[in-house]
C-alpha cells in the first residue's frame, strides 16, 4: 500500500478532486498549508514597517491506496495540478505499513 | 452609519481577500465627500439657488452656487436654505452642512456595493467628488433645495430618491461600465464574516433613526413618529424577507443574509416616506418593498438587463427599486394629518400650509404622478450623470479595473495588507526576529 501526498496551488483543489475520483479513488484528505518552494514570496505593510510573508497557501491532499493504483493517481494528480508557472507543488508517495478501518476492522488492502 | 456602518457590512459581504480594499474605499469615500462638500457641494445642493434661466423655470432652479464654506458667517450664520420655506432654521448653518454632508457622503458609499472586487483604488477617488458634484448635487437642490421638482409638489422625506433610487441606478450603471468581478470571485462569492455583517446591518438601522428623525429638520411629534415608522418599517421589512424565504424559496430556509436585506428594504423605502405616513402606512412600507424586492433579487435578476451585469452586492435591488418603491408609495399612503407645516392658523394648517396627502387618503393620484414623473428623472439623470463620471475617470486614469495580478491578489496586490495578517508566517523585514536570541 502507498500514501500518495501532494501539494497544490489552492485554487487546483476542485480539479485535483474531480479527477482523482474519476480513477476510482474513493476518498481523500485535504488541509491547509503553507511553505516556501522557488515561488517568491510577499511583502506586507502593517503602520510603515515592512513584513516579509516568504510562506505562501498550499493545500495538502493525503490519499492511501493500492500498489496497482499509484500510478494512476498521481498522473491524475499532476495533469489536474498543472498550471506551468512557479508554485505548482509536488506528489509524492511514501509506502504505507498497515491499513486499518476503524468502522469494519477490516486490515490491509481491504481497508484501502 | 457610513463608518463604520457600511464598512464593516460591506466588508462582511465580501471574500476575504477584498475586506481591506472595501473598508479603504468607505473611509476614503467618506473623507472626499466632506471635502466636495466643504469647498463647493454644500453650496451647490443646499446654498442659493442659481439663475440661469426665467422664475420658475427648470434652469432657474437646479443647482445652487459653487461656493464654499470659508468664513466665520458661512458657518456660524443662521442656516438659509431652499429646504425650509415655512418656518425658519434655528440653527447655524455647521449644524446644516453637517447633516446634509451624511446624507451625500453615504450615497457613493451606497452604489460602492456594485462595484466591489474590480474597482481601481485610484479611480474611486475621482469617482466620488466628481459624482457628487455632478449628480447627487443637481438632484439634491432639485428636490430638497427648493428647486425645479420642488416646486412642481416632488417631495422626498430623507432620501428616497435623491440617496437610494439613485445610488441604486449609479452602481448598475457603474458595474456595467467597470466590467464584472472575476468569474472566480463571482462563482465562489463566500462572505468573509457574518458576524461583521450584523453589526453593520446593526448600526445602520441604528444610524437610520438620526437619518429620518433628523429630515424634519424640527425637534417634534413629526421627527419621533418619523423614528418610530421607520423602526416598524424595517421590522415588517424584515421579517417579510425572512417569510419570503421560508416559504418561497427553492430552499425553503429562513436566512441570516435574508433578513439584513429585508431590513434594508424597509430602511430604503421608509426614508422616502417616513414622516408622511402613520404607522400602519409605515408597515405596508415595509411589506411592500421586501416582498416586491425579494422578487425582483430572485426573479428579476434573472433576466436582462440584470443578468448581464455583474452588480457585486445587489445595490439596484435593495437600495434603486426599494427607494423607488417607497418615492412612489408617497403618493398612495402618505396621510395629510402627519406632516403639518404652516404659518397661520391655530394649528399651523391655514392657507398656505404644506403636507403631504396619498391617494388612500385624498383621492387624487396628482401626488403619485408628481412623485413618477420625478423617479423618471432621478434614473434618467442618474444613468447618464454616472457614465459621464465613469467615462470621464476611465480616460483620466487609464482603465477603472485593477490589473489581472492585483484581481488575483486581492487586498495583498493592491495595499500590502490583508485583513487577519497571521504573525506565524511573515517576519519584518531588516532585523528578522529569528536573529533575535530572546526572541520565544
Amino acid at each position: 500500500m502507498k500514501l500518495v501526498t501532494a501539494i497544490v496551488k489552492p485554487f487546483k483543489l476542485d480539479e485535483v478532486k474531480v479527477a482523482v475520483k474519476e480513477v476510482g479513488v474513493s476518498g481523500m484528505t485535504v488541509s491547509q498549508v503553507r511553505g516556501f518552494g522557488r515561488t517568491g514570496g510577499h511583502i506586507e505593510i502593517y503602520r510603515g514597517k515592512e513584513y516579509e510573508f516568504d510562506f505562501v497557501d498550499k493545500i495538502q491532499i493525503d490519499i492511501v491506496c493500492t500498489d496497482e493504483s499509484v500510478d494512476v493517481i498521481v498522473d491524475a494528480i499532476v495533469n489536474a495540478a498543472r498550471t506551468d508557472i512557479h508554485g505548482d507543488g509536488k506528489v509524492w508517495v511514501t509506502d504505507v505499513s498497515h491499513v486499518v478501518r476503524i468502522r469494519t476492522d477490516e486490515h490491509g488492502p481491504e481497508a484501502v | 452609519m457610513s463608518i463604520p456602518g457600511l464598512a464593516v457590512f460591506y466588508a462582511g459581504l465580501v471574500r476575504n481577500k477584498w475586506i481591506v480594499n472595501t473598508m479603504l474605499m468607505v473611509f476614503t469615500g467618506f473623507s472626499v465627500t466632506l471635502v466636495v462638500w466643504m469647498l463647493w457641494g454644500y453650496n451647490m445642493a443646499f446654498g442659493q439657488l442659481s439663475h440661469f434661466g426665467p422664475t420658475g423655470s427648470f434652469w432657474s432652479g437646479f443647482i445652487g452656487h459653487a461656493t464654499p464654506l470659508a468664513t466665520a458667517s458661512s458657518e456660524q450664520g443662521q442656516t438659509v436654505s431652499g429646504a425650509n420655506t415655512l418656518i425658519p432654521f434655528h440653527f447655524p448653518t455647521a449644524t446644516f452642512a453637517y447633516f446634509q454632508f451624511t446624507f451625500a457622503a453615504i450615497t457613493p458609499l451606497i452604489f460602492l456595493g456594485g462595484l466591489v472586487g474590480r474597482l481601481k483604488f485610484k479611480a474611486w477617488l475621482l469617482i466620488v467628488p466628481l459624482w457628487i458634484t455632478v449628480v447627487y448635487c443637481v438632484n439634491a437642490a432639485l428636490i430638497w433645495n427648493g428647486g425645479f421638482l420642488a416646486q412642481k409638489g416632488v417631495v422626498d422625506y430623507a432620501g428616497g430618491f435623491v440617496i437610494e433610487l439613485s445610488a441604486g441606478v449609479a452602481g448598475f450603471v457603474g458595474a456595467a461600465i467597470v466590467g464584472p468581478r472575476r468569474w472566480q470571485d463571482r462563482e465562489n462569492a463566500f462572505p468573509s464574516n457574518l458576524m461583521m455583517t450584523a453589526v453593520g446591518a446593526g448600526i445602520l438601522w441604528l444610524g437610520w433613526n438620526g437619518f429620518n428623525g433628523g429630515a424634519v429638520f424640527y425637534a417634534g411629534t413629526n421627527a419621533a413618529s418619523a423614528i418610530l415608522n421607520t423602526n416598524v418599517s424595517s421590522a415588517v421589512g424584515l421579517l417579510t424577507w425572512v417569510l419570503m424565504d421560508m416559504y418561497f424559496s427553492r430552499q425553503k430556509k429562513a436566512t441570516f443574509l435574508g433578513a439584513t436585506n429585508g431590513m434594508l428594504c424597509g430602511l430604503v423605502a421608509v426614508t422616502a416616506i417616513a414622516g408622511f405616513v402613520n404607522g400602519i402606512g409605515a408597515m405596508v412600507v415595509g411589506f411592500v418593498s421586501s416582498a416586491l424586492v425579494w422578487c425582483s433579487w430572485n426573479y428579476l435578476s434573472r433576466i436582462r438587463p440584470f443578468s448581464q451585469v455583474d452588480d457585486a452586492l445587489g445595490v439596484i435591488h435593495t437600495h434603486g427599486f426599494a427607494g423607488l418603491i417607497g418615492g412612489l408609495l408617497i403618493g398612495l399612503v402618505s396621510d395629510p394629518k402627519m406632516a403639518v407645516y404652516g404659518t397661520t392658523g391655530p394649528k399651523f394648517n391655514g392657507p398656505g400650509s404644506f403636507s403631504v396627502g396619498g391617494w388612500f387618503y385624498t383621492h387624487s393620484f396628482h401626488q403619485l404622478w408628481e412623485q413618477f414623473l420625478a423617479a423618471l428623472w432621478v434614473a434618467a439623470f442618474t444613468a447618464v450623470g454616472t457614465a459621464f463620471v465613469f467615462y470621464l475617470v476611465k480616460f483620466l486614469v487609464g482603465g477603472l479595473r485593477e490589473s489581472d495580478e492585483n484581481l488575483a491578489l486581492g487586498d495583498i496586490g493592491i495595499h500590502d495588507e490583508e485583513a487577519f495578517p497571521d504573525p506565524t508566517f511573515g517576519e519584518p523585514v531588516g532585523t528578522p526576529s529569528h536573529l533575535h536570541s530572546d526572541n520565544v
